[in-house]
């Protein structure tokens, strides 16, 4: 593995990290706009479609012979 | 026309969008040179007796509920605001202790999100627990084929000649093999993080992220409360050479902010 393709995986395992913490952890307070429960849905429809953009960096490298 | 809907928002209206929460002698300085989820917005304080909201003006085009709801189908629009979310907490490390709120807690007005300070007791207690930690994160990452094929060599399980009854043998002893690489990945996840724990405060064990390269299978994916930065790094690193012989990886990420820890902090 070369040492760029390491590194982009290495960014994208902080994202995956950062997004699962950022919209699944932490304190739910209700605000005046807090996200509702149909909202928490559509943010994973916004985390799939997310994750799926930076997936492709996640495949093995290097499988081709 | 519906009496009962709510009278639509004024174009330019905005709310407050709250990041969390930390001891309101917090010097406002560290948010300095962070970028709110607004970028054109500043990040402050809004204090209420010991404790202060860490938020910032949002547009209520672009954070209403309507608005919100297109936004959150669109991933790079996503991308930005939970990272923008993460820096503004990531600044108040080293600084003072933050109580991380979940994405997407926003206020009509300053003076609500001072209602909520006064009503909710429960985070002074929150920022008194998690006082002087961070969270760190760890992932061990086993690479299944390589000890897959560790295992069929030392039980002699080779590529060589192949009869019907070797066939059937070689199949039974595959499925073995297969139990033992499970077997082998959850005494790992377990003794990894029991290792980990007792140099933190708090542990949580997460879920395994799924993978589908057998090479990376994610065994631990844990978070871990810690005060002491420097004996956790060694301990995980003592561990880490201690995995490395058996093809298992040891990643750890942060310091964040304790977002693991606060939920059950704020009961």
């Amino acid at each position: 593995m070369s040492s760029s393709s390491s590194s982009a995986l290495q960014q994208q395992v902080t994202l995956l990290e950062l997004v699962d913490r950022v919209l699944n952890k932490g304190v739910v307070l209700t605000g005046d706009i807090t996200l509702s429960v149909a909202d928490v849905d559509l943010v994973y429809v916004g985390l799939r479609l997310l994750l799926t953009s930076v997936s492709t960096l996640e495949q093995p490298h290097g499988d081709e012979k | 026309m519906n009496e009962q809907s709510a009278p639509p928002r004024r174009a330019g209206a905005t709310g407050t969008y709250v990041y969390g929460v930390v001891p309101s002698d917090t010097t406002p300085t560290v948010f300095a040179n962070v970028h709110g989820v607004d970028p054109k917005e500043p990040v402050g304080l809004v204090p209420r007796g010991e404790v202060a909201a860490v938020g910032s003006g949002v547009r209520l085009d672009e954070f209403g509920t309507e608005a919100l709801e297109a936004n959150l189908r669109d991933p790079a629009w996503l991308e930005d605001k939970v990272r923008a979310h993460d820096s503004v907490l990531a600044a108040v490390l080293g600084h003072a202790t933050v109580v991380p709120f979940r994405f997407g807690a926003i206020y009509d007005s300053e003076d609500h999100v001072r209602a909520m300070l006064a009503e909710r007791r429960d985070l002074a207690e929150a920022l008194a627990r998690l006082a002087g930690a961070v969270e760190l994160g760890v992932g061990a990452y086993l690479d299944s084929e390589q000890l897959h094929a560790r295992l069929a060599a030392e039980r002699g399980i080779g590529e060589g000649e192949e009869s019907g009854r070797a066939y059937m043998e070689r199949r039974r002893l595959e499925r073995e093999l297969d139990d033992a690489v499970a077997g082998f990945a959850a005494e790992c996840s377990r003794t990894a993080h029991d290792r980990l724990a007792a140099e933190a405060s708090d542990a949580r064990s997460n879920p395994v992220r799924a993978s589908d390269d057998a090479r990376r299978l994610m065994v631990l994916n844990g978070a871990y409360l810690v005060r002491d930065e420097g004996a956790f790094r060694a301990a995980a690193s003592e561990l880490a050479s201690k995995l490395a012989a058996d093809g298992v990886s040891v990643e750890i990420t942060g310091p964040w902010p304790p977002y693991n820890f606060a939920a059950e902090a704020v009961e």
